[in-house]
């Protein structure tokens, strides 16, 4: 499988501390990979450099083997880097349809309604199309979020803590629709809920301390001995 | 060299002032995280006040010090209760055009109440002290002193008391602050109060040097503006050093030229700093 | 999953035909206020439409860059004022009026690059700064230029009839409110209130900020510069304390402040509001026009945040 995002020796530091200490990422094609570790591990942040929400120090961030590191949040969101954000983000103001034109690339004409409309459709939000955002609950604006991030045509999926704040139905149906989705593009998704969110990833990496303890397959990470120290032992027991 | 001497006490004197108003504005911002542009209305309301001791009271414009700081600080913790209280917490823009609205206001309540006219009077300090050939008005000079007695006298508070520490502590975190007992509420009262006191005071000041109209606060504190987003907004020492700086440099400027091109240099200079803190404005600095 | 269980919102109207309804509204309207002279009316009345239309024309520019993209300006004055000195300066020149209002629009669009591109690439207050000094600079710089006249400033040599700046601005009113419908509508006004409500989710879906609101501030600011250099076809004199007042800048923002911001319909109540207010109150306190305006944004921005307008439509639904 072609890597489509590569992440080489990405350094982060926030004043005195080091949050991403050289840290190596490859995203394959078609893969739903999981960034995991215990909190302060540094995958927020890795996941935040990969967005461009901010610059790293040192080290190359690559999508398809294009250099990005310096890029913008909002170019990368043209090159196929969508992302959703741990506490919903949603235009408020906005209706729900709105919030996914805002996000269609430049077309012009009705065929953005209309691939809108598919979009909501697809999350299971059409009836509420004209509404505003604003008045929707926590497990639809998650959907809405991933809606529009899917909106932007991403090649490459970030899903930042999407199962936060769910309970155990919704947080189920937001997994099924990401595993549909895995096809199609490739997705990286930062999860605090290990239990329920390693066993649908293709692959694993488990962080600690700025820097990667594991990787490999849900399998591979589950009887990883430092995984388990470092994180499973305190989190799951 | 008198002549260097002359300038360098006109610029101590503006400097003076454009401090204690800036010292207000970096104090509020610090503390509550609001621009306040109705900053310059207190300075206003002092000058009024002042005036109107002297010439219907007959009292000397020094006993407007105590007076308008009072009076100052008084108005301020009403307009602190009535309107600010209630949007803490809104978006920095929606907070920006309620004390644009209050400034607004006070303008206009001004303009009503006084009329256009310049407003001025000859009681209080007189004479002029001759140093090294340098003429230093009397009045001048008690401005400048007031002035430092007032900036040292806060500075001190915030540096030195129970109050000051729980305001240094609330302008570093606001969460913080609350969970180690201090009381926001009562605390940004309290500097709201402080600040708009130290503006009317500032504004007695302002009306004994020079003539008072409805603008007067308005226009000395968009300098203050420019020194406190200078000297790192929210930050004390900076807004106080940058306002000597800029007093210094409006004083030569208004000698070769005029005191408009002083102005104009003022604001010209926010355009640089805009230019050069690609961060923003609003890097946070620790008072 | 859970849509069954809540409760459907109204439907809202189509937007399409909300745009159209107000583009004919405002059609309508400008016709009856170009008619009015024909129809009878008296000059007290013309002057009074030729101040809602100028607060207006002003306030939907204002509308166009602050009330979309949320970031405030306090400069609108200082761009009408631009286009006011613009126009008389180009016409004094023995220009057409045609070209010299397309000097006075593109001055003030060449002003808006210089405030907007070294202050839009910051968030926050920067912007908002940057447009109070300019203001403040402004009413220095023109008091000092000898080609502006100083501080006695300009008069206008040529004398043209009342009617074309009555029509003018009545036509510049109605261009700007449907301009600012069809912006509102379009996927520009779609990404640019997104901007608004997070410019970090924006830039997430590639929205390029900056770029977005410096279109948006240049097309503000053409408006801005077309209705004062109409104005200073209706007073003909310019005075630099006058023409670049801050005045003029609290008008731009309060009138759709009050009326209600962000809607196309907003500013056209806050201008009536605030033109029929003023005249009220002429009788009984002249000079407090200011006053009045500061407690109106006050109250607005403390108790109605989206505007009189919009917070009355809701109290009208509620109640039926």
């Amino acid at each position: 499988m072609t890597a489509i995002l590569e992440a080489r020796r990405v350094a982060k530091r926030f004043g005195g501390v080091v949050a991403v200490r050289g840290v190596d990422l490859t995203v394959r094609q078609g893969e739903l990979l999981g960034l995991f570790g215990p909190n302060g591990a540094g995958k927020t942040t890795m996941f935040n450099l990969i967005a461009g929400a901010f610059l790293p120090d040192a080290g190359q961030v690559l999508l398809h083997g294009r250099d990005i590191t310096r890029e913008p949040a909002w170019r990368r969101a043209r090159l196929g880097i969508a992302r959703s954000f741990q506490i919903v983000r949603p235009f408020r103001a906005l209706t729900v349809l709105e919030n996914l034109l805002a996000a269609i690339p430049a077309h012009g004409g009705a065929n953005d309604a209309a691939s809108a409309l598919a979009l909501l459709r697809r999350v299971g939000l059409e009836a509420r199309a004209r509404d505003a955002a604003g008045d929707l609950t926590l497990g639809m604006l998650k959907r809405l979020e991933v809606a529009r991030a899917l909106a932007v045509g991403p090649r490459l999926l970030l899903l930042d803590e999407p199962l936060a704040g769910l309970a155990g139905q919704e947080a189920a149906d937001l997994l099924r629709t990401v595993q549909a989705l895995k096809r199609r593009m490739a997705i990286v998704m930062v999860e605090h809920n290990v239990r329920l969110a390693l066993p649908v990833c293709d692959r694993a990496v488990v962080m600690d301390a700025g820097a990667v303890l594991a990787e490999g397959t849900p399998e591979q990470i589950r009887r990883d001995p430092a995984v388990i120290r470092a994180y499973l032992g305190s989190e799951a027991a | 060299m008198s002549l260097a001497l002359q300038l360098l006490v006109n610029g101590l004197v503006s400097g003076g002032l454009l401090g204690v108003a800036a010292l207000g504005v970096a104090l509020i911002f610090g503390v509550m995280r609001v621009v306040n542009f109705a900053h310059g209305e207190f300075i206003t309301l002092g000058a009024y006040a002042t005036w109107l001791l002297v010439s219907q009271l007959h009292l000397s414009p020094l006993v407007g010090l105590p007076v308008a700081f009072v009076l100052g600080a008084l108005v301020g913790v009403v307009v602190q209760a009535v309107v600010l209280a209630r949007v803490t917490g809104r978006p920095e823009l929606d907070v920006l055009m309620v004390t644009y609205a209050l400034s607004v206001l006070g303008l206009g309540l001004f303009a009503q109440g006084f009329g256009g006219d310049f407003r001025s009077y000859s009681q209080g300090p007189h004479g002029n002290l001759d140093v090294a050939g340098a003429i230093i008005g009397w009045r001048s000079l008690t401005v400048l002193l007031a002035c430092v007695a007032m900036s040292g006298a806060t500075v001190l508070v915030i540096q030195r008391t129970r109050l000051g520490l729980g305001l240094r502590a609330l302008a570093q975190n606001r969460d913080s602050a609350a969970t180690c007992g201090i009381n926001v509420v009562a605390a940004e009262r309290i500097a709201f109060a402080l600040a708009s006191g130290l503006a009317a005071a500032a504004g007695c000041l302002v009306s004994m040097i020079g003539t008072t109209t409805p603008n007067v606060g308005h226009d000395l504190v968009l300098d203050a503006f420019v020194v406190v987003i200078l000297g790192g907004m929210g930050s004390i020492s900076g807004a106080l050093v940058g306002a000597l700086a800029l007093g210094l440099v409006q004083s030569v400027v208004s000698y070769a030229l005029d005191d408009s091109w002083s102005r104009m240099v003022a604001y010209l200079l926010l355009y640089c700093i805009i230019l050069l803190r690609p961060q923003g404005l609003f890097g946070r600095a620790a008072a | 999953m859970s849509e069954a269980t809540i409760e459907r919102a109204p439907p809202r109207p189509h937007l399409r035909s909300d745009t159209l309804g107000l583009v004919i509204a405002t059609i309508a309207l400008a016709a009856l206020g170009i008619a009015l002279p024909a129809l009878g009316a008296s000059g007290y009345i013309r002057t009074l439409v030729y101040y809602s239309a100028f607060y207006l024309a002003l306030g939907q520019a204002w509308n166009i860059m602050s009330g979309l993209t949320g970031y405030l300006s306090f400069a609108h004055g200082a761009l009408s004022g631009i286009g006011a000195y613009g126009v008389v300066i180009a016409m004094n020149a023995d220009w057409p009026m045609g070209a010299s209002l397309a000097v006075a629009g593109g001055a003030a669009v060449l002003a808006s690059l210089v405030i907007g591109a070294t202050s839009l690439r910051l968030r926050g207050a920067a912007f908002t700064f940057a447009t109070l000094f300019f203001q403040e600079l402004m009413l220095l710089a023109v008091r000092k230029l000898p080609f502006a006249g100083g501080p006695g400033g300009l008069v206008l040599e040529q004398i043209l009839p009342e009617w074309i700046a009555y029509v003018g601005m009545i036509l510049l009113a109605g261009v700007a409110t449907i301009g600012f419908a069809l912006i509102r509508r379009s996927r520009l006004g779609i990404r640019v209130l997104a901007i608004k409500g997070d410019e970090d989710a924006a830039a997430s879906i590639g929205i390029a900020a900056t770029r977005l609101k410096l279109i948006l501030f240049c097309v503000s600011a053409l408006l801005a510069g077309l209705a004062g250099a109409v104005h200073a076809l209706f007073t003909a004199s310019l005075y630099p304390d006058v023409a670049f007042s801050v005045d003029l800048s609290l008008i731009a923002l309060a009138v759709p402040l009050i009326g209600g911001v962000a809607t196309a319909s907003g500013p056209a109540l806050g201008a009536l509001l605030y033109v029929g207010l003023r005249e009220a109150l002429q009788l009984i306190a002249p000079s407090a026009h200011l006053t009045i305006l500061g407690l109106l944004l006050l109250v607005v921005v403390l108790y109605m945040r989206d505007g009189i307008g919009p917070t009355l439509a809701r109290l009208i639904r509620r109640s039926r």
